[in-house]
């Protein structure tokens, strides 16, 4: 059923709760908010920064890599895309080791399993040792560096979760900076076989990273004292009780007896009873047609840049400048996610941040000059830090913390697919039309249509979830009631069969 | 009489011998240069000149008739001529001192001069009295792209070096590759040494050093050979041994080893801390410090109820 961790106003007698507070939620303890959190959000944030810049970074060799074995660049260019499938694919087998081992020893062997590829291709003799090293090993190694990244953090926070979210997320950027010119320098000094060497013990700090993903204390159950100074201890335990006969209401059938013993075992470890959630179901619909227009701007952003005539230096500026500003909103929509306007209803913001995208792409064919892509850098890098800070924060408010691991396995290596086909298709636009303004109206449509999308199928979402909770309450306010109720008559019967006076 | 009409028929001869050879009029100094094979293509280049110097780079690749004009503006004071002449290399060229006459607020000064080949590249400036001048410097075309980075490879590991030629520029007649020899540039023989290898397309070169050594380092050159002359490109390398990036390999695995067993012992440390406090705190303990696995069973329970 749906997560009762949305912080909606339900009034339950005398009380009423605005801000979810901590029991609110299927977690069963209280997550800390804070303390040892903020150290798992600095592994959190290493982690996300290598999963997501270190392809990113290695297409620096591709030349030199490319002269050296005598292929041609698409042949080269498969490395990135085959480490990018890789960790899109890896995403359920991560999955499945988080909810067994917890994040700790996944995200440290992901890291040794990193640093062992780059270290064997380093020695590489041909190109499809490269494909098997960089490409398989080390794509699932960084797998095994994302997921657990993010699913720490919904163990760690609850109040505070859109900021942790959005200041892990921020590594991306941050260390895609920090690792263009590391790499310059790198392959200036030891030429490509020593630069992948020196890579793979960079790549180990994920295993710095994996050791301060301390497994979350939890011993620390609910207390009522913590519970928000308005309610009663009694009214926020009722609140408890709310979720849990919620859930109790309707119970799944699909762990029936009935059911074969390898399924029963797989959905141990991987929730396929997401696909019958409706908020998972509308996130992943959204966001496999929101994927092929995702990556391809910033792929093509140089290469539009220099068709209309800028030079190459300014054209590398233009990204620099989209990194920057991508670095700095990410904690701020972190930030405006926490704030008590937009939490509550963060789904509609998440699908502002998809819609602005998509209008963002849709204006970029009017930007004239090298100010107007400035100008659309500016614009492009707010939108899609927005969206990146926000991307798995919405995920985990829909499905709640403890399904969201299974919930990003599932929902990445769905993904996958239009993340490797969507810049080879602009690419195709772009070469068909011979003009990028088409590939840009294409990648607009594909983040509009999604964005809206969002924001209908949430309004009735929301809807549905507030009547439910409503309804639920009601139920057990009725309970109580009725339990009232006849305790008072037991009283009065007690009272006239034996003429006792009961103590109140 | 007899032998003054000998010598009158003699002379006639003579006389008739001389027009039938042609109309020489002008005496050349040259000798009258053999016909071309094929003809020279004509080219031009002109440049105004507002200051007192100017330069012009010319880039070519086969042999033309290449026509400098240079326009003056003139000096303050402008007579209505002066005298300019052509230079090459700095030297005067013989008889091309000219008197250059003032039209419309101009001096101007044309040349043609035929360069067909490496020697007839160089520096061409047409002065104007004595100080204003426009250089127009002709040489081989350059090839793009030059590596200013030097190229990094292992011992006994091979390197593959490139050059190319732009999509727009004229394709080269062959392809040569030097290296140098102290200050001389040597021609690298193929078959002489195995451990090279030449592949040229159209465009593009690459040489193949297989099998290094660190006497490999230092400048290579490739050569593309046009009609006109050799474009030269540069390229270095550099041979290192593996020890070289070991070496901030092995820094950083101590500096992740150091940090994670920090972390860890920091860890341990606080847990038996916490343990020797006493489970005041725990009053429904039901489980585990650790309880990851256990959490995730309990996850599971919560989920079936679902």
């Amino acid at each position: 059923m749906y997560s009762a961790s949305f912080p909606l106003s339900v009034k339950l007698g005398v009380c009423e709760l605005n801000m979810p507070p901590a029991a609110v939620t299927n977690l069963g303890y209280v997550p800390p908010d804070g303390g040892w959190g903020w150290a798992v959000v600095v592994g959190a944030f290493i982690s996300i920064g290598f999963s997501y810049a270190f392809p990113k970074s290695l297409t620096i060799y591709f030349k030199e890599i490319q002269e050296y074995f005598s292929v041609s660049y698409s042949e080269i260019a498969w490395v990135s895309s085959v480490m990018l499938a890789s960790m899109y694919a890896g995403g359920p087998v991560s999955s499945i080791l988080v909810n067994r081992y917890g994040s700790r020893p996944v995200v440290m062997v992901g890291g040794l399993m990193v640093s062992i590829a780059m270290v064997l291709a380093s020695l590489g003799t041909t190109i499809i040792h490269l494909y098997l090293c960089v490409g398989v090993i080390g794509g699932f190694g960084l797998a095994f560096n994302l997921q657990p990244a993010l699913t720490i953090i919904g163990t760690y926070f609850q109040v505070k979760r859109p900021l942790a979210n959005g200041l892990a997320m921020t590594g991306s950027p941050v260390v895609l900076s920090t690792f263009a010119p590391l790499n310059q320098f790198l392959f200036d000094s030891f030429g490509w076989r020593g630069s992948f060497l020196v890579l793979g013990s960079i790549v180990l700090n994920c295993c710095v990273a994996g050791a301060l993903m301390r497994p979350v204390d939890k011993r620390v159950r609910f207390k009522p004292s913590d519970g928000p100074p308005r309610c009663e201890g009694g009214a926020a335990e009722e609140a408890a009780e709310v979720d849990v006969s919620a859930q109790s209401a309707d119970p799944a059938p699909e762990d029936g007896p009935a059911e074969s013993k390898s399924q029963s075992y797989i959905s141990r470890y991987i929730d396929f009873s997401l696909f019958r959630h409706n908020g998972f179901l509308i996130y992943l619909s959204g966001s496999v047609v929101m994927f092929f227009g995702f990556f391809a701007p910033v792929v093509f952003l140089a290469p539009y840049a220099k068709h209309q005539g800028t030079d190459e230096y300014s054209a590398a500026l233009l990204l620099s400048i989209f990194a920057l500003v991508d670095m700095f909103i990410r904690p701020i929509t972190g930030f405006i996610g926490n704030s008590k306007w937009v939490r509550p209803r963060i789904q509609y913001f998440f699908s502002f941040a998809v819609s602005y995208n998509g209008v963002c792409h849709l204006l970029c064919p009017l930007a004239s000059g090298y100010e107007g892509l400035v100008v659309y850098a500016v614009f492009y890098g707010l939108a899609f830090g927005m969206l990146s800070a926000l991307l798995f924060e919405a995920l985990m408010d829909l499905v709640g913390a403890h399904r969201f691991s299974s919930a990003v396995g599932l929902v990445t290596i769905i993904e996958c697919g239009p993340v490797l086909l969507g810049p080879p298709i602009s690419g195709a636009l772009v070469d068909t039309f011979r003009d990028y303004k088409y590939m840009y109206y294409a990648c607009g449509i594909f983040m509009l249509v999604p964005g809206i999308f969002f924001f209908i199928m949430h309004y009735y979402n929301y809807k549905k979830v507030n009547e439910e909770l409503m309804q639920s309450a009601l139920v057990i306010s009725n309970n109580k009631e009725a339990l009232q109720l006849r305790i008072n008559q037991d009283d009065e019967t007690m009272k006239s069969k034996y003429g006792l006076d009961t103590v109140d | 009489m007899t032998s003054s009409w000998k010598q009158q028929l003699v002379q006639v001869l003579l006389v008739l011998v001389s027009c039938g050879h042609g109309d020489t009029k002008t005496a050349a100094p040259t000798p009258t240069p053999l016909p071309p094979v094929t003809p020279l293509k004509q080219d031009a280049k002109s440049a105004v000149l507002t200051g007192k110097n100017f330069t012009e780079r010319v880039e070519l690749s086969s042999p033309v008739n290449m026509t400098l004009s240079c326009t003056w503006k003139g000096d303050q004071d402008k007579p209505p001529n002066i005298t300019g002449h052509w230079r090459k290399d700095g030297q005067e060229i013989q008889d091309s001192r000219v008197t250059v006459m003032l039209e419309d607020e101009n001096y101007k000064l044309i040349q043609v001069f035929s360069v067909v080949s490496e020697k007839d590249l160089g520096n061409y400036s047409c002065v104007f009295g004595n100080e204003a001048r426009i250089d127009f410097i002709l040489e081989v075309l350059q090839m793009g792209e030059k590596r200013d980075k030097p190229v990094v490879s292992y011992i006994r590991d091979f390197v593959v070096m490139t050059c190319k030629v732009e999509e727009n520029k004229p394709i080269p007649t062959t392809w040569n590759w030097y290296t140098s020899n102290g200050t001389d540039k040597e021609q690298i023989n193929t078959t002489a040494s195995k451990r090279f290898k030449i592949v040229s397309e159209e465009r593009e070169t690459k040489l193949k050093v297989k099998d290094l050594t660190l006497d490999d380092a230092g400048q290579y050159y490739c050569g593309a050979v046009y009609p006109i002359g050799t474009s030269v490109g540069q390229v270095e390398l550099k041979v290192i041994t593996f020890m070289e990036p070991l070496k901030p390999f092995i820094t950083i695995l101590i500096e992740v080893v150091v940090l994670v067993a920090a972390i860890l012992l920091y860890e341990r440390s606080r847990a038996k801390k916490d343990s020797a406090e006493g489970t005041q705190t725990n009053a429904e303990q039901n489980t585990e410090p650790q309880g990851d696995d256990k959490g995730a069973e309990g996850n599971d329970s919560v989920r079936q109820r679902k």
